[in-house]
């Protein structure tokens, strides 16, 4: 088992040293100051090999203390109940949700695709040894946060140390149920398309771990310490299962097929990742249209992807809605909850600028027109004219701007009539900033995402994302939403720079796009 | 009207594709372009497409003695793999074609017209491209870039899908329009080329060269060709 472990661990590792040297080749700088012979070169290769073992020891740590400083530590500050039961209390039901939603093992990687399908490695030893590599990092990643957050929360020290092999004995349980269940009914599923009953598992979970704080319920440790036994007996039993399964080979087979794979890596589709986007086609004979010309072209696009457009955002906005009623309801039972939220809203605008930009969908839709669209189109010449790339490029902003709205508005609208339920604000301009900034943010993130593919069109041929440019940008716009958390601003000063900023992008942006995308918006080959 | 081509080269990093490519081609005429597998066919059309840029050298339109720059719709180009707007029907996507091609249709045909021509059956014209065969959607790739009826038309590979009755008639059809046209017809089945193409050219070595087709029987011609493309190997 361990040669397999080797082997394969060399086989990811030599995976990922290529992809390292090819972003570096492929960097706008870097491409010209690098001779093309260095690209051949042993100094590269090493270079790019410390970069990847460097990744792979953060990656042990990095998502764990973003995860405990975001979800719990964060949070803690929002309950007046006492902080280290609110600690374990969220811990402990987190890591139930998490559990269902990760198991390391069933998760349709490609490496686990390559190995198993392509080439043939034994399924069992790879898995198992892949497996337990993945629950020995997540108790060494684990560890020193659970310590580290533990105490500055006033955690029992037990409890510090014993909270990594809770979350092991929950991993180990969920995925002895899913072999389980395998077993009696021979099938397994892809865990990152959850069923509905996974999901309303979660929503409950969340619901308990952040609900019951709020009017004042918590585990403490002595229920924690009685749930941690039972788990970890389990988990004991469940490894023993896990260990002596013997069916793993047919089990991935079943999980590894090519949609689940490249569903899974959004970035480096080919042919299979585009036949996820066909998928999203439908073709119902009541979409027509009216039109002519690049409207007509663009009108029935928009009215044959409706479920990845407006049947998504329909969604999103249902569940903002609910949670604007629960927020309502919220501030009309509990008066200390009324003042908790007049107070946070006064000065968590920032916090929206990532709200917003998790809920916009243009990267995802821009993605879906060059996968349907664009990736054939462009190979006219005729449609790289001009003339017909800013004609579409108008119908698409209109219709990105005018999709991202919906959630926008009744975000904006719900923002501002939150703050006057919870009792108001002294300048009522404050309503009028909070609604209009929240806007121009959704009108910011579509336009950002339409400019920016059609000055970079990242993709090539073979559905690939070739720029790094791209990348970074995109990477960029991720670390300044996420920077936004942590500031906090007061509404007034922090909404008139939001727009103010939103306009002056959106025009300049929309300026560049017009006099150069004629020549940047063409397939790289 | 002519296409010329003066010293164009291109490479990828090391490799040079095309090292040095001087070519005029004339209206009137099919050029059956021949050579190896990864000879740079292919590239040569994805350069005269800009669809990659080029390293050095210029191609333009030669009109009445005056040069003029290859605009985007002097060209239509066909490639070998079928590329369609798959979220379309047949019909659709022909329509988008006439729209925005409206200015430069001589004589516009209704679009049943269009599918009778290319014998696309009633019963798919309103299904969606994405559940169209290969072979359909190349000829619906064809059949858009001869809609707008550009004066440069590059054909990689085309025919190689359709059925023998269609191909049959795409070389019909290709005989009828030449004399409007400039056609550069990539392929890899020398008894095509020879029996549709007016003058034969042979990318070799990244360098494109005429065989002179005069004179020589088929047979001969053949193996003339075979020798040039084997040349020094
Ligand atoms: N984007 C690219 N990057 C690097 N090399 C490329 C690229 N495109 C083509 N090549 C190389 O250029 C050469 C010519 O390829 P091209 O596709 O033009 O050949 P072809 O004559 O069309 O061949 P075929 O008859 O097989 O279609 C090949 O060696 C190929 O590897
Ligand atoms: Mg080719």
């Amino acid at each position: 088992m361990l040669k397999t472990f080797i082997t394969s661990f060399k086989l990811q590792n030599t995976y990922r040293v290529n992809s390292i040297i090819y972003s570096i080749k492929q960097l706008p700088v870097v491409k010209r100051i690098l001779p093309n012979s260095l690209y051949k070169s042993r100094g590269l290769k090493i270079f790019a090999n410390i970069i990847s073992a460097l990744w792979e020891l953060t990656s042990v740590f990095i998502g764990k203390i973003i995860y405990i400083a975001s979800m719990i530590f964060m949070a803690l500050s929002l309950y007046n109940t006492n902080s280290s039961d609110t600690f374990i209390h969220l811990f402990v039901f987190l890591t139930l949700a998490g559990g269902v939603l990760n198991t390391y093992m069933l998760n349709p990687t490609k490496d686990k695709y390559y190995a198993i399908i392509l080439m043939n490695i034994n399924a069992r030893e790879y898995g198992l040894s892949n497996y337990y590599y993945q629950l020995l990092k997540l108790i060494v990643g684990f560890l020193p946060f659970t310590i580290m957050f533990g105490m500055i929360a006033n955690v029992p020290l037990w409890v510090q140390l014993i909270l990594p092999f809770f979350i092991l004995s929950v991993k180990l349980i969920v995925m002895n149920y899913c072999i389980y269940n395998f077993k009696k009914t021979n099938k397994a599923s892809n865990e990152n398309l959850p069923n509905k009953f996974v999901w309303s598992f979660i929503g409950i979970c969340l619901l308990l771990g952040y609900g019951l704080p709020a009017i004042g319920i918590t585990i403490n440790s002595t229920i924690f310490l009685f749930i941690c036994i039972i788990s970890i007996i389990l988990g004991i039993y469940s490894l023993i299962k896990i260990h002596s399964f013997k069916d793993y080979k047919k089990m991935y087979k079943k999980i590894l097929t090519e949609s689940n794979v490249y569903m899974q890596e959004k970035n480096t589709g080919t042919q299979a990742m585009k036949n996820v986007s066909l998928n999203q086609i439908e073709l119902d004979k009541r979409y027509t249209s009216n039109k002519f010309g690049f409207a007509y072209f663009h009108e029935l696009f928009v009215k044959r992807h409706r479920k990845i457009l407006t049947t998504a955002v329909k969604k999103q906005s249902l569940v903002i809605l609910a949670l604007i009623v629960a927020m309502i309801i919220g501030i009309n039972v509990n008066s200390e909850f009324k003042a908790k939220t007049n107070e946070v809203l006064l000065v968590y605008l920032p916090y929206f600028v990532f709200i917003m930009y998790i809920i916009n969908r243009s990267s995802s839709v821009t993605q879906a027109m060059f996968m349907n669209c664009d990736h054939s189109m462009l190979t006219y010449r005729i449609y790289r004219t001009p003339k017909v790339i800013l004609g579409i490029f108008k119908e698409r902003l209109k219709t990105l701007i005018v999709i991202n709205l919906l959630p926008a508005f009744l975000i904006g609208g719900g923002l501002a009539l939150l703050l006057y339920l919870s009792g108001g604000t002294d300048n009522p301009l404050n309503y009028v900033i909070l609604f209009v900034s929240i806007i121009s943010m959704s009108i910011f993130f579509s336009v950002h995402y339409l400019v920016m593919y059609y000055l970079l069109q990242p993709y090539n041929v073979s559905t690939e994302i070739k720029s790094s440019t791209y990348k970074v940008v995109q990477g960029l716009t991720y670390l300044v939403s996420w920077y936004m958390i942590q500031i906090r601003m007061p509404i007034f000063s922090f909404g008139i720079a939001t727009i103010i900023f939103c306009i002056a992008y959106s025009l300049i942006s929309l300026f560049i796009a017009y006099k150069f995308a004629p020549k940047t918006f063409k397939l790289r080959i | 009207m002519k296409l010329v081509i003066k010293n164009l080269k291109k490479s990828f990093d090391k490799k040079q594709v095309l090292k040095d490519i001087n070519f005029e081609f004339e209206k009137g005429k099919i050029y059956g372009l021949l050579g190896r597998n990864g000879a740079g066919k292919t590239t040569l059309f994805n350069c005269l497409n800009e669809d990659l840029e080029i390293d050095s050298g210029k191609f333009f339109i030669e009109e009445d003695g005056k040069q003029r720059k290859m605009e985007a719709d002097d060209i239509g180009y066909v490639l070998s793999t079928p590329n369609v707007p798959e979220f379309l029907t047949g019909r659709e996507f022909l329509k988008f074609f006439i729209d925005i091609n409206k200015k430069r249709i001589k004589k516009e045909k209704t679009i049943d017209e269009y599918f009778d021509f290319m014998k696309i059956e009633n019963e798919d014209r309103d299904r969606l491209l994405k559940d169209y065969s290969h072979g359909m959607k190349n000829k619906m790739q064809m059949l858009v870039n001869i809609i707008a009826s550009p004066n440069v038309l590059l054909l990689d590979e085309p025919l190689t899908s359709f059925d023998v009755v269609v191909a049959e008639e795409m070389k019909q059809m290709l005989k009828e329009i030449k004399k409007d046209h400039i056609i550069i017809f990539s392929t890899h089945i020398m008894e095509l080329a020879l029996d549709l193409c007016d003058d034969i050219v042979i990318l070799n070595k990244g360098l494109l060269e005429e065989i002179d087709k005069n004179n020589l029987d088929n047979e001969h011609l053949k193996n003339k060709i075979i020798d040039a493309l084997k040349e020094e190997e």
